[in-house]
């Protein structure tokens, strides 16, 4: 279980994470996002215990995390991990030897899976093959918690594919909290069971996808009928050419009229509108 | 226990290029006359280059691997005393079976200057085995606070104490004072608790900075 209270990070003048509270008490697969520099990489770094936070306190299995925790249960990467040059197969060897609860064989078969050379060296990979590395030897730690930070970078799309069946193969085999950020919204969406969504240091939205489905929305038409149907509706962005609107909402939607055209927003859209931005100027 | 002995084998396996120039220096190290330095010296420099790697280059990838900070601090300190072993060990070595062969009429070995060996070879060995293992430690908690604030500060201090006491002479008489206890001590029950102590002292103050370390 992670649970953060008031949680805040400053980098001298500049916040990067602004008071979060969250709770993560199931085990599951996450999917962080958020923009570049929204702070996704510093709260997963945070919880990992690889940086102090300003203000608050993160807690993994009622076990508060800092810096000065020697061990946290908690198994962080990203994509440009360092790593010793050594051939992948012995890299993966090394890492079961230093992890007492390190899966060796799932490692194995992910590295036949996705055609690693067992006997190239780590420096001599792509950094899609790189971060594959990386991300298998982070699931098959085995940690309660395990934070992926942007691990389909310089990923094909089969690879990506592969990817994806990964994370759920292991999260079945050994059910954990899994968190993974990501630019690529709609391809994780079958994977994951809920989202974060984080902007300029704030959690804008913890929910499942169904929630999405079920009540993220488009709402067009003329301005009078949309501000009518939406007026004690939650709504988290609008458009407006010529006397069109188009609403998007996050509620129960209205009733379809003649006059209304209501579509459901799609994962991307619906982080667009969240975090509320287009071209630098917030709507 | 297991975890902890994989580390110290990574961390010795990832410090070949200490052992290289090191082993490079004693072979190929030459001086002629009628006083010459003892090959045998040059092996401390595993001594002060092994700290770098294990500080700079090896933290950050075992942590990647999964390794939790205390076993990499265990590990590192039973690195260092497996090293310390060995180093005094080579030296020790050298001074019986080597130095004696010099055609030179005095070759000066560290052991001797440091006035280890009135006390015999054995205990010469333990007394520069747990100095070196000192050096290492310090050179650790040196070297891992450099990335704070607080790291520049004991560089500056340091060099401050150097060279404020070196040039007054009571406080040179100070300075001396704790280098004839800390190195040039031929009381080796004292001088092995002292090395023991500073350690153990250091390593404390390495934990502490090694909580703050940061990814």
């Amino acid at each position: 279980m992670i649970e953060l209270k008031q949680v805040t990070k400053q980098y001298g003048q500049a916040t990067v994470l602004k008071n979060i509270t969250l709770s993560i008490d199931k085990p599951g697969i996450y999917c962080l996002l958020g923009r570049n520099g929204a702070g996704k990489t510093t709260l997963l770094k945070s919880i990992a215990g690889y940086q102090n936070i300003t203000n608050g306190t993160i807690q993994v299995d009622g076990k508060t995390i800092t810096t000065s925790t020697l061990g946290t249960g908690v198994s962080y990467i990203e994509n440009f991990a360092k790593h010793f040059n050594l051939p992948v197969r012995k890299l993966l060897r090394i890492a079961s030897e230093v992890n007492p609860n390190y899966d060796y064989d799932f490692a194995s078969e992910m590295m036949e899976r996705f055609e690693l050379d067992g006997k190239k060296k780590f420096h001599h990979l792509s950094l899609g093959m790189k971060t594959m590395v990386s991300t298998i030897i982070c699931l098959a730690s085995n940690k309660e918690v395990i934070l992926l930070d942007e691990p389909v970078l310089g990923f094909d799309a089969i690879m990506r594919v592969e990817f994806y069946d990964m994370l759920t193969e292991s999260f079945q085999k050994h059910p954990r909290i899994i968190i993974v950020s990501t630019h690529i919204i709609e391809e994780i969406a079958k994977t994951i069971q809920k989202l974060i969504i984080i902007d300029k240091g704030s959690v804008r939205f913890f929910d499942t996808l169904q929630s999405v489905e079920t009540k993220a929305f488009r709402i067009s038409g003329l301005q009078k009928d949309v501000e009518a149907a939406t007026r004690n509706l939650n709504v988290i962005g609008q458009d407006s050419v010529g006397g069109l609107v188009t609403s998007y909402i996050f509620d129960n939607p209205p009733k379809q009229t003649a006059s209304l055209e209501i579509h459901p927003l799609s994962l991307q859209d619906f982080f667009i509108q969240m975090v509320g931005h287009k071209g630098g100027r917030t709507r | 226990m297991t975890a902890i002995l994989a580390i110290v084998k990574r961390l010795l396996a990832s410090n070949k290029i200490s052992f290289i120039i090191t082993a490079l220096v004693v072979l190929c190290a030459t001086s002629s006359g009628d006083i010459v330095l003892s090959n045998g010296n040059y092996t401390w420099l595993l001594a002060v280059l092994t700290p770098f790697f294990f500080v700079f280059y090896d933290f950050t990838k075992l942590m990647y691997l999964g390794t939790s900070k205390k076993d990499y601090f265990f590990s590192c300190l039973i690195s260092y005393g497996f090293l310390a072993f060995g180093i005094s060990l080579v030296n020790t070595a050298i001074h019986l079976l080597i130095d004696p062969v010099y055609p030179a009429q005095t070759v000066i070995n560290m052991m001797d200057v440091c006035k280890w060996t009135e006390n015999g070879i054995v205990a010469a060995g333990l007394q520069q085995m747990f100095f070196l293992l000192l050096v290492m430690v310090f050179l650790h908690v040196l070297l891992s606070m450099q990335t704070h604030w607080y790291g520049w500060l004991t560089d500056a201090v340091l060099v401050a104490i150097i060279c404020i006491f070196t040039p007054i002479a009571p406080l040179r008489a100070v300075l001396t004072g704790i280098f004839q206890t800390i190195m040039l001590n031929s009381n080796a029950v004292l001088h092995i608790g002292i090395c023991l102590l500073l350690s153990a002292a250091l390593s404390l103050g390495g934990l502490v900075v090694l909580k703050r370390k940061t990814l």
